[in-house]
């Protein structure tokens, strides 16, 4: 029967052997973790010397084996300065050397001058009832005693005082990794310190020494791990575990052993069966114990987080209700900075038009935040090849031990971001956008649960995003459409306006034109002058008015003929007539003075198959277009001595007339080029914005009604040509 | 001295024109609507009727009807406000016999020469 520290050691032998593997294969290949291999190896020493200790029957090989053990103890406290100094980047080699010497020393008297170093072995414990075959002590030899003070407690003292100083210049992420070698270290110290107090006489039986399996599980996580557990999870969740466990194994096994007499006395040949059926039934409540334990545990420790976890999952919820686009995205800048507590939040969306990812909001602690990303950006490309968040610490690791450009780039684009974690957001595999959060304000790192929730988030957030941005264009339309329809009933109300118009007007004139008359009539001879003066000035005001309700007529004939609802029959039409009466119309709307209309085609022209009204209506609309283009080059450009020109020329092609209606105005950009024949859609300011119809309802006239074609040409800042064919009467 | 009949709801133009043609020694009655000139029509024998058609009460078409029921010879003048026969309104006139058909606004000279005109 092996006793229960020859299981413990056999134990940390096979455990630190294996991770001493794992960690050499799958850690990063740096100094830090070559020291550390090796200081693994050395505990697996120690383990199997211990073990074989247990095995011993007598003290000439419990002593042979302690010797085995302690080639391995030695070195270790040498071995975790070392590993220290190196993964903290400290250099001390004055103080490393005479360690290695004081080492060696011990060392080499272990090996040949045992009886000084461990003295003789005698058992311990030997009559102790559950430590079955007692424990094999050394008396503590004088070197014993100085190995124990000056090398392992010394060095033991020595190695975290460095790690505490390390601690407080460490980044983040180095931080929580000393957290966990503080951890591992008290754990194995306990263990292996437990150990040598019964070779001072003290009757402590070294249970204990279990622990020092953990030290190098613990510690190796802490280095191969990019992504560290938060470490109160992680000890709860070993400890809960490990008291579960033990309460599964042990009583059964605690059963069969207090009890075995009893047990015998009751069921004769089949005793072990109560034992077995008390494990297999602890075996099967065990998980639910466990996972019940853990997520108590959990709730409690993590209150805080799963708070907010929570409030950002009924955040997601919530989001896609709401349509204002800068609210949405205020709310949830705000919800990320009051809910996780963090110092700084920024949202990057797409915008189509720049192809760039652009600032929409940010909410930090006065820094200047970068306000756009180019599409072409490594960090962008990388988000959307992998879908993922990218947490900083990690990318610097990776930076750091491999040699390839994009992690590289990555790191220095985040940095400039000042970026701890980035979560994209994508709709459909488009990256819609990315959210930059900085550091949590009370300085614990970004857990996977936090990532979990945030990716959540992020996806909720992408939906109500485009939500927003569809009900704003929706409202858009609306709006466009109100204003059309406005347009329209004004349209219709010309007819009875004008008609009231016209009534006022001939009011006037026979108002003043009767006056006039009796004026004229009127024998004022014998007026003295200044009368004869006042009745001359009252004549010509009166005449004025005349003129001016003249006029006025003019006007609403103009209107009149422009609103007309026309037949839709088609006639002969002549492009002259066609032109000569659009311009009687569009003066009104445009100052016709500051530009030049040429025509170039003769007087006799082939005549077009059209509908008059439907021609003036589409011309109208052209040289509007083009006289906007010109005033907003003019604006734009200020180009001294620039003069607006519409030229109309036209010019038979087969069984078409191709008339074509060129401007020298600002042009079209080139995105906007395709929407050009839409409706709704002008590129025109918003104090000027008619409703966005006049080329569609052009595209329609020619097309449809004409059955004709029309195309356009354009060169931002220099002009545009809009090409129209049409039917040539016969 | 020849007579006029002057139907038009605007007082200004009633007031005026009247006004204007008395000058010329016309005898000028005038009336708001169409139902006041049919009734003054059984006293007041005008050789002219200036006729407006957009009026509240009867318009002017059916005044016109309704003196041609009554006197087929008897000239009328229409004046419109509106643009030339959107209302089919000038097929009616020519069917039932109108001698002018004028459009507001107008000169006063313009108004003179044709209501002078159908006077003599």
């Amino acid at each position: 029967m092996i006793p229960l520290y020859g299981i413990s050691n056999l134990l940390i032998m096979i455990t630190s052997l294996g991770i001493s593997i794992f960690v050499f294969v799958k850690g990063p290949r740096n100094k830090t973790n070559k020291i550390w291999t090796i200081l693994t190896l050395s505990i697996a020493i120690y383990g199997f010397g211990g073990y074989m200790v247990s095995l011993s029957e007598n003290a000439h090989s419990a002593l042979f084996w302690w010797q085995v053990a302690y080639i391995g103890i030695i070195l270790i406290p040498v071995l975790f300065m070392h590993f220290v100094c190196s993964f903290l980047d400290i250099k001390r080699p004055f103080l490393l050397r005479i360690i290695y010497f004081l080492t060696s020393v011990v060392w080499i008297l272990n090996i040949f001058a045992k009886d000084l170093f461990l003295g003789n072995v005698s058992l311990f414990f030997e009559n102790s009832k559950i430590f079955k075959s007692g424990y094999w002590i050394y008396p503590p030899t004088p070197f014993l005693i100085f190995y124990i003070i000056f090398i392992f407690g010394g060095i033991a003292i020595l190695s975290h005082i460095e790690l505490i100083k390390g601690y407080k210049r460490a980044d983040h992420f180095k931080r929580y990794q000393i957290k966990y070698f503080f951890l591992g270290t008290v754990l194995g110290f306990i263990g292996g310190g437990t150990s040598y107090l019964p070779c001072f006489n003290i009757r402590l039986y070294p249970a204990l020494n279990i622990l020092v399996v953990l030290y190098p599980l613990i510690t190796s996580y802490a280095i191969v791990r990019h992504r560290l557990m938060d470490i109160r999870i992680a000890v709860t969740r070993t400890g809960i575990f490990v008291v579960v466990y033990s309460l599964v194994l042990g009583l059964p096994f605690a059963v069969a052993f207090w009890l075995k007499d009893w047990l015998i006395e009751t069921f004769r040949a089949s005793w072990w069966i109560l034992p077995l059926g008390l494990m297999a039934a602890l075996a099967t409540v065990g998980p639910f114990i466990y996972i019940y334990l853990q997520r108590k545990a959990e709730d409690r420790l993590l209150a805080d987080q799963r708070r907010y976890q929570d409030t950002l999952k009924q955040a997601s919820i919530g989001m896609t209700r709401i349509r204002d686009l800068q609210r949405l995205l205020d709310l949830i800048a705000h919800i990320m900075t009051k809910t996780v507590r963090i110092t700084y939040v920024g949202i990057y969306l797409f915008d189509a038009g720049s192809g760039e990812y652009v600032l929409q909001v940010s909410r930090d602690k006065g820094r200047l935040p970068v306000p756009k990303l180019a599409s072409s950006n490594p960090l962008v490309n990388w988000l959307i090849l992998k879908p993922q968040p990218l947490i900083y610490d990690e990318i610097k690791l990776r930076a750091q031990d491999s040699s390839d450009l994009a992690h590289k780039q990555l790191e220095e684009n985040m940095r400039l971001l000042t970026a701890a974690v980035i979560i994209p957001s994508f709709l459909e595999n488009r990256l819609l956008g990315f959210i930059v959060l900085g550091e949590k304000i009370s300085g614990h790192i970004y857990t996977q649960e936090d990532l979990n929730v945030f990716q959540v988030l992020a996806g909720q957030a992408a939906l109500a995003i485009e939500n927003a941005q569809f009900y704003e264009e929706a409202k858009k339309m609306q709006e466009q459409i109100a204003q059309a329809e406005k347009m329209a009933t004004i349209g219709t109300m010309a007819d009875g306006l004008s008609h009231q118009i016209n009534n006022r007007l001939y009011a006037l004139s026979l108002i003043a034109g009767d006056t006039i008359d009796t004026i004229k009539l009127t024998d004022t001879t014998k007026c003295t002058p200044e009368v004869k003066e006042m009745i001359g000035q009252i004549n010509y005001a009166l005449e004025r008015i005349q003129a001016n309700v003249m006029q006025g007529g003019e006007v609403v004939r103009g209107l009149l003929k422009y609103s007309r609802q026309g037949d839709s029959g088609l006639d002969a039409l002549d492009l002259h007539t066609i032109l000569n009466n659009t311009l009687e119309m569009v003066q009104y709307k445009v100052k016709l003075s500051e530009i030049d209309i040429v025509r170039d085609f003769p007087p006799n022209i082939a005549k077009i198959k059209g509908n008059l009204t439907q021609l003036e209506e589409a011309f109208f609309n052209f040289i509007d277009n083009a006289y906007d283009a010109i005033v907003e080059r003019r604006t734009l450009l200020k180009e001294a001595g620039y003069r607006g020109r519409i030229t109309v020329s036209a010019y038979p092609k087969d069984e078409h007339l191709e008339i074509v209606v060129e401007d020298n105005g600002l042009g079209v950009k080139e995105a906007d080029m395709k929407k050009i024949f839409t409706p709704f859609f002008t590129t025109k300011t918003s104090s000027h914005k008619g409703t966005g119809l006049g080329l569609y309802v052009i595209k329609r006239i020619i097309t449809e009604m004409h059955k004709g074609q029309i195309s356009f040409e354009s060169d931002y800042k220099v002009g545009t040509r809009f090409i129209i064919q049409l039917p040539i009467a016969k | 001295m020849p007579k006029l009949l002057i139907v038009d709801d605007e007082l200004d133009v009633r007031e005026f024109a009247a006004n204007f043609f008395r000058k010329r020694k016309v005898e000028v009655t005038t009336a708001v609507g169409g139902e006041e000139a049919l009734s003054i029509l059984d006293n007041f024998k005008p050789e002219l009727v200036l006729l407006d058609i957009k009026m509240q009460g009867i318009n002017g078409i059916e005044t016109l009807k309704r003196i041609r029921e009554k006197d087929k010879d008897l000239k009328v003048i229409m004046v419109t406000g509106k643009k030339p026969d959107e209302d089919g309104s000038l097929n009616i006139c020519q069917q039932l016999g109108v001698l002018d058909y004028i459009h507001k606004p107008l000169e006063l000279a313009e108004l003179e020469k044709i209501v002078m005109g159908a006077l003599k």
